[in-house]
């Protein structure tokens, strides 16, 4: 697309409407643009506007992109839209309010592509996304879609295509990180003459939106990789799995499998070989454990989303009995690209052990937040401040979430460890779908434990002893921490369960349950204890622990913290001193967080007033 | 297939389980979740035990109930490990049924320390799961878990009386811990929210199953002309086999 516009010098308006931008006003944003361009016949250069999938920098949105000078207008208005339009399109005029300000260099960048959010990432899975409209394949044949399915059919045995993926190193990127070429190849070797293939797009972990901007910015790029997987193993039927709340992705994937059968893609005798194959959705239920795959078959079957022990793989049975290979979204997005281009190209990118890159939805206190895609092995540092610009408000680093709700915390001391499937385990976590929360000093750990853990009360299947009653108890223990009335031996207890919960659980959301809490207690210790002998939150999170008060010395009576109270429960006058009523205070920490002076300070609850 | 199990060599067939070799062989295993009708479930984690697998450096965890034995593997069922996992699980799981005969024995074998009581539906309720196998099994599955996580427990759908429920018991007859409850006051036998008129024997009278158990019973095959109790029914069996003779 992008070539074809500079041959011809046409203008051209992308618009991201992503979920994110969409939640923002893009569809709008989209409609203006639709509207005044049609109140232009005098306009000799007609500008396409392309609704296009998730630009990963959310944060930003709505994005405008405007093409080939490659401008890109940052949290666009409906109403920027006709000055966009006068300026910059009819007039090459840019609108400096809508460029994007470095934060660190206070620069004004013109494309996005200049600033650090973009120029530090290397996209394989995300290569599409923001660049073609997903719902037209002819822009995604144009990126080089569907050559290494004409590329395979065409001249590679279905032996020479799993040897490819083997060669590549490539790793599965839903979680476990298990090699996808020696799933291939057991599925290949199992016995049967139906196989399956499925796609895991049941993304459940908060925070973590990869699947969703894949399947809703590129996805034939998905389909292909399916595509490829089933020539290479023989299976004629796959099915897509997407959460139900996904409902922009499955509009764009039923339009673009309508397309790719159109095409002569899918379906029978694909691209006139004898190679027949065709794809199904599913609409997911909304349990979070349907992300397991022996759990996701079962809800595929119409049974209960439970795992079941898998001491015998899917590889060899698998949805209905049948040998089945299911692998994530991100995994089938980067099969295409390593058939087109080679698997040396590919194991080039990332470390020994874990090939290629890795999408992370980079979240929380940061200043940049959206989709980073990144080489495996590449530092915490390098993502959280170089890509994601630091932690908000510039205040200091505690710990960065990673892996979704049962993966752990790290601290700071090692936030230059090389990201990659090993070393996260062994620091306690794991590299999951990809989700990374940053964490600030305002945050309590005890409670990020607790949270976890009351995610995974909800969201376990409650199926085996260990997980089920494991997190019950997990939960009703930090909660009483979190109250002042926790002791210290339930530190021992707690650490016993989990080591039960890892050794026993069915499936691995049990095994990995106990993360949040064993990496915080290895971590931050510290906080329980103080917690548990001091009654005191060191972070000032736990309201039964903590109350605040406003230091004389530091208040310089700039009355925002009356502005931000929801309670009314700070007074004083402008220019002076403020105080806050105990009584009237809700201990929600709001003051304490927005105060620009440090004039707020915490103090153990029974204490203050004594 | 030649399995070592706790260091003596036994003989197991392949594909069969590592419990299934256990109870065959008499070498004891605690369960909560199985029974040999349904096959290993892998709920209660109660059957761990240590497999090493050939050309694997370390031992690795698994339920003996649903561990398939495809290779000759050595399975230890008592290691200091093992116990302690039993230990925690029976330390959780004991805080359904407080107090049940079958939980408090476990917790005294394996020394696992109390925990607080917790409320439950139904009380005692250990979510092994069999009574759901059973209601199945029946061809009825008129009973299932509903929710999940800690919420999780098992119900008729809307906690109603079911339309699928023949209320034929079975459910509370398997259960380890009798969490199911029903009663029989006169020909009416009340579970799961809905009421049963009972038949009576033929011969003694007695009444002794529901008339929609009996109904089902007749539409799924052959049962015999005659409504009769277990015993009468073991009376009229033996009969018929001295006329034979």
């Amino acid at each position: 697309m992008t070539a074809n516009l500079e041959q011809n010098d046409r203008q051209i308006v992308l618009v991201c409407c992503g979920t994110g931008c969409t939640a923002n006003g893009a569809r709008e944003v989209f409609q203006n643009f639709q509207t005044k361009l049609k109140d232009h016949p005098e306009i000799e250069v007609q500008p396409i506007i392309k609704a296009t999938g998730c630009n990963g920098w959310c944060e930003k949105g709505p994005l405008v992109r405007m093409m080939p000078r490659d401008i890109t207008y940052c949290s666009v208005a409906a109403k920027d839209v006709d000055e966009i339009v006068e300026k910059t399109l009819l007039n090459g005029v840019l609108i400096k309010r809508l460029l994007y300000r470095d934060p660190v260099s206070k620069q004004q960048l013109t494309t996005h592509h200049m600033t650090d959010f973009y120029r530090k990432q290397h996209k394989i899975a995300l290569r599409n996304i923001g660049e073609i409209d997903p719902g037209e394949i002819n822009d995604f044949i144009e990126r080089g879609g569907y050559q290494a399915l004409k590329k395979a059919l065409q001249g590679m045995r279905p032996g020479e295509l799993i040897d490819e993926i083997k060669a590549s190193g490539l790793r599965g990127r839903g979680g476990g990180g298990f090699p996808t070429g020696r799933k291939w190849q057991a599925c290949s070797e199992a016995r049967g003459e139906t196989k399956y293939i499925i796609c895991n797009g049941d993304e459940g972990d908060p925070g973590a939106f990869m699947d969703r901007s894949i399947l809703e910015g590129d996805p034939h790029t998905v389909i292909e990789g399916m595509i490829l997987g089933a020539y290479a193993v023989g299976a004629a039927h796959g099915y897509i799995y997407v959460r139900d709340e996904y409902d922009l992705a499955v509009q764009y994937l039923g339009k673009a499998l309508k397309d790719a059968r159109k095409n002569g893609y899918l379906g029978n005798k694909i691209l006139d070989s004898e190679f027949s194959f065709d794809i199904e959705i599913i609409r997911g239920g909304g349990a979070f454990v349907c992300g397991e795959e022996t759990a996701l078959i079962a809800s595929i079957e119409g049974r209960i989303g439970e795992p079941r022990d898998k001491y015998v793989f899917p590889t060899e049975k698998g949805l209905w009995g049948k040998p089945t290979i299911i692998n994530n979204v991100e995994t089938w997005a980067n099969i295409p690209v390593i058939i087109r281009e080679g698997a040396e190209e590919f194991a080039a990118i990332g470390t020994e052990a874990s090939k290629g890159t890795k999408v992370f939805s980079l979240v929380g206190k940061v200043v940049n937040t959206g989709l980073v895609e990144v080489p495996m092995g590449t530092t915490l540092r390098e993502i959280i401040y170089e890509i994601g610009g630091g932690v908000l408000k510039k205040r200091a680093f505690k710990a960065v979430q990673t892996g979704g709700p049962s993966g752990g915390c790290i601290p700071a001391e090692l936030l230059d460890l090389p990201v990659d499937f090993d070393s996260l385990t062994q620091a306690g976590s794991m590299m999951g779908s990809g989700g990374l929360i940053v964490m600030d000093d305002h945050t309590c750990m005890v409670e990020v434990a607790r949270y976890y853990v009351n995610f995974l009360a909800e969201e376990s299947c409650g199926k085996c002893t260990p997980c089920r009653e494991g997190i019950r108890a997990l939960l009703e223990i930090l909660t009483n921490i979190c109250r002042g009335q926790g002791r210290i031996e339930d530190l021992q207890l707690m650490e016993d369960i989990c080591l039960t919960m890892q050794e026993a659980s069915l499936c691995a959301l049990g095994r990995t349950a106990p993360n949040p809490v064993l990496s915080t207690l290895r971590y931050f210790r510290d906080e329980y204890i103080e917690h548990i002998e001091n009654q005191f939150c060191p972070a000032g999170v736990c309201r039964e622990l903590t109350t605040f008060f406003i230091d004389p010395e530091k208040c310089t009576g700039c009355t925002l913290c009356i502005k931000y109270c929801s309670v009314d429960a700070i007074t004083g006058e402008k220019k002076q001193v403020h105080v806050i009523d105990e009584n009237t205070c809700i201990r929600c920490g709001e003051c304490y967080r927005i105060c620009t002076f440090d004039a707020i300070k915490l103090a153990r609850r029974e204490h203050y007033g004594n | 297939m030649e399995i070592k199990l706790n260091g003596q060599e036994y003989e197991a067939y392949p594909g069969e389980s590592i419990l299934d070799l256990c109870r065959r062989e008499k070498v004891p295993l605690p369960t909560l979740c199985y029974h040999q009708a349904f096959g290993g479930q892998g709920v209660c984690r109660m059957c761990m035990v240590e497999v090493a697998e050939p050309g694997q450096k370390e031992a690795r965890l698994v339920a003996a109930c649903t561990y398939p034995l495809n290779t000759s593997v050595e399975i230890n069922t008592e290691s200091e490990r093992i116990k302690r996992i039993r230990k925690t699980i029976i330390m959780l799981l004991a805080r359904r049924a407080n107090d049940h005969p079958l939980l408090e024995k476990l917790a005294d074998d394996y020394g696992a320390p109390r925990l607080s009581e917790i409320i439950v539906q139904p009380p005692d309720c250990i979510l092994c799961g069999l009574c759901v196998h059973a209601c199945e099994e029946m061809g009825k599955s008129a009973i299932w878990s509903m929710f999940r996580g800690i919420d999780k427990r098992i119900a008729t759908p809307y906690d109603e009386a079911s339309e699928d429920c023949i209320g034929c018991a079975a459910c509370a007859r398997i259960c380890p811990t009798q969490a199911i409850s029903y009663s029989e006051k006169g020909s009416v036998r009340t579970i799961w929210n809905k009421d049963f008129a009972l038949a009576a024997c033929m011969r003694c009278g007695k009444y002794y199953a529901t008339q929609e158990e009996l109904l089902y019973l007749q539409e799924h095959g052959d049962y015999g002309q005659e409504n009769l109790c277990e015993s009468c029914r073991k009376k009229t069996l033996a009969i018929n086999m001295k006329n034979f003779t």
